[in-house]
């Protein structure tokens, strides 16, 4: 393998030495989470809706950054696009992971079980909110997602052997369509898995919300992604300075976004004062889920947008790793804050945290498995993308421009 | 030429972008420090083969920012709360939450200002008059021609050497331009 050697000639990063880890993640992640599945059936159900919610933000956040590469027509993501791409395709893995939730959901969300007739809320809501369209809309949801990432990576790997226009166009078409389509399953997506877990209650950020948590951590893994491949060879020559820093002034972008999105819902429903939408908060300022909230305001948005308002910070690893593992760390306390209210009222469920990170240690490892799989076999990064010359600042004069200009010159 | 007209600077024409680059970093090695490059359109590489460092301008944001952020707060708590207090909506005389919406208007705002006038401020704008308009092939920098133009204020600033540099780079024309 070709990049094993040239990781292990150029490698300041010693890799091989984590190649079980994937494997050791997985079996210890698996066992504990066995373990808490026995102990209590529910609870393991809500740490395996954390870990799954947490790795789908990063599969839509991927296919996000995707097609905004396509719908922008960008030149500085053709480096990174591939295993972006990778990371997209990783949705028929998720719905595998998704199976758990779907025996457990009568177990997890309340609404399933409660007569609609009896909760005027729920009757407002059971035509979209009923237990059937919501099993139909699971499929459906990861339909679209898997047929829009294997659409895109199908015509970026075909471009890399015929290196032709058409693939280009069509990646285009997929894009164009595709951000609809991804904007109103991801909403779904949030609403079905994350806000029917309190069905009266009312938010119509709560789709963005997840969004911009979701491609905030990815930008942040991505850039991490990028780190190790730069630095174990296959990205060494292609992922220059201006990848590093247009991510992280993405990443900053979407720090402030995030921000901005979940304050205005906090603020207008604060603002309004309505009971039926204050509960949700009021319940998330109760006992320890305040320090949490405390946490995502300051930890969150704070410090990230502090540490990344300097335009060199975005190049200083030794700023950007901290920051972007940081980020994991925010986005697990974000939607631990999300869900897990439902079930501890008390506060942060800190003897739980093991099945948490159990949940969150076997999906890690299945997704980087099956990640790394696909990785391995294909280019590590588009081979004759158009926009690739002008990335790599390389002028290559049009093939047909010599002819034009004489027939330019003889119209004259 | 007016004999008795103080010198400004030393004006070297180029004819290719390549050459100007050159240029300038033959310049910024030998360590001047008042000096520019002059081109009909932005060059990229320009920046680093004059050893321009980032600009202090957004230092100028980042004050103007954190002055309109306060100054949004101080104002809503001093007339919501102290000066003429009404109760609104049920809400808090004073909570930052109402009060985020506005004052980070007016962080926007004042940012946008210090930006502008920290822009203004550091290339000593506004200026009515600049003495290398009064030379007349300077005029061609808006249409095909690239100049570099050393100060005669700047401390490494020689009469015979600095021409001599700028000719070594490979200038057609080199003139001096005056106060």
């Amino acid at each position: 393998m070709s990049s094993h050697t040239e990781s292990s000639t150029f490698g300041s990063l010693e890799l091989a030495r984590w190649r079980q880890l994937p494997t050791w993640l997985m079996a210890g992640g698996g066992l504990l989470a066995l373990i808490g599945a026995a102990v209590d059936l529910q609870r393991f159900g809500y740490a395996w809706l954390l870990a799954f919610m947490f790795f789908l933000s990063l599969c839509l956040g991927a296919l996000f950054l995707v097609i905004l590469h396509h719908l922008f027509d960008a030149m500085w993501t053709v480096p990174l696009r591939r295993f972006v791409e990778h990371i997209a395709c990783l949705a028929p893995v998720m719905l595998a992971l998704f199976l758990p939730i779907l025996v457990l959901a009568p177990k997890l969300y309340p609404w399933m079980t409660i007569d609609p007739e009896t909760d005027h809320a729920l009757h407002a809501k059971h035509q979209f909110l009923n237990a059937p369209l919501w099993y139909v809309r699971v499929f459906v949801l990861f339909g679209i997602w898997t047929w829009l990432a294997y659409g895109l990576r199908k015509w970026s790997l075909k471009q890399d052997e015929t290196g032709a226009a058409e693939c280009t166009y069509k990646m285009r078409r997929y894009s164009a369509g595709g951000i609809f389509l991804f904007a109103v399953t991801l909403t779904m997506a949030a609403i079905d898995w994350m806000k029917s877990l309190e069905h009266q209650w009312y938010s119509t950020m709560y789709g963005v919300y997840y969004f911009a948590a979701s491609v905030w951590t990815t930008l942040a893994t991505v850039y991490l992604i990028t780190v190790v491949l730069k630095h174990a060879g296959p990205l060494r020559y292609v992922a220059r300075e201006r990848q590093f820093h247009d991510t992280g002034v993405l990443l900053f972008a979407f720090t402030v976004f995030y921000a901005y999105i979940h304050f205005s819902q906090y603020f207008l429903i604060w603002n309004a004062a309505l009971p039926e939408e204050t509960y949700w908060y009021v319940k998330r300022e109760t006992g320890s889920w305040w320090d949490i909230g405390m946490i995502i305001v300051f930890g969150h948005f704070v410090l990230p947008f502090l540490t990344l308002l300097r335009i060199d910070a975005k190049l200083n690893l030794r700023v950007m790793v901290p920051i972007c593992v940081w980020a994991w760390l925010m986005h697990f306390c974000d939607l631990s804050y999300n869900i897990m209210p439902v079930r501890h009222a008390a506060g942060f469920p800190a003897q739980w945290l093991w099945l948490d990170l159990a949940c969150l240690a076997f999906f890690g490892g299945v997704l980087a498995k099956a990640f790394l799989k696909s990785f391995n076999a294909h280019p590590p990064y588009p081979q004759r993308d158009p926009r690739f010359a002008e990335t790599m600042e390389v002028y290559l004069p049009p093939a047909s421009s010599g002819r034009q200009a004489s027939a330019h010159g003889g119209a004259k | 030429m007016n004999g008795s007209a103080k010198p400004y600077g030393v004006v070297a024409e180029f004819d290719t972008p390549a050459a100007t680059m050159h240029a300038a970093e033959k310049i910024r090695d030998q360590g001047f420090t008042r000096w520019d490059v002059f081109t009909p359109y932005p060059v990229h590489g320009m920046d680093k083969a004059m050893g321009l460092r980032n600009s202090k301008v957004g230092w100028f944001t980042f004050i103007g920012g954190v002055t309109g952020y306060i100054t949004g707060m101080v104002m809503q708590w001093y007339m919501n709360a102290y000066d003429y207090s009404i109760v609104v909506g049920g809400k808090p005389m004073f909570s930052p939450i109402y009060s985020f919406p506005p004052s980070y208007e007016l962080t926007i705002l004042f940012g946008a200002f210090g930006s502008l006038f920290g822009m203004l401020f550091l290339n000593r704008l506004p200026r009515l008059y600049h003495p290398l308009l009064k030379s007349r092939r300077f005029a061609s920098v808006t249409h095909d021609k690239f100049f570099v133009v050393i100060e005669c204020g700047d401390p490494k600033y020689s009469d015979t050497e600095t021409r001599k540099l700028l000719e070594s780079s490979g200038s057609k024309h080199i003139e001096v331009a005056e106060e």
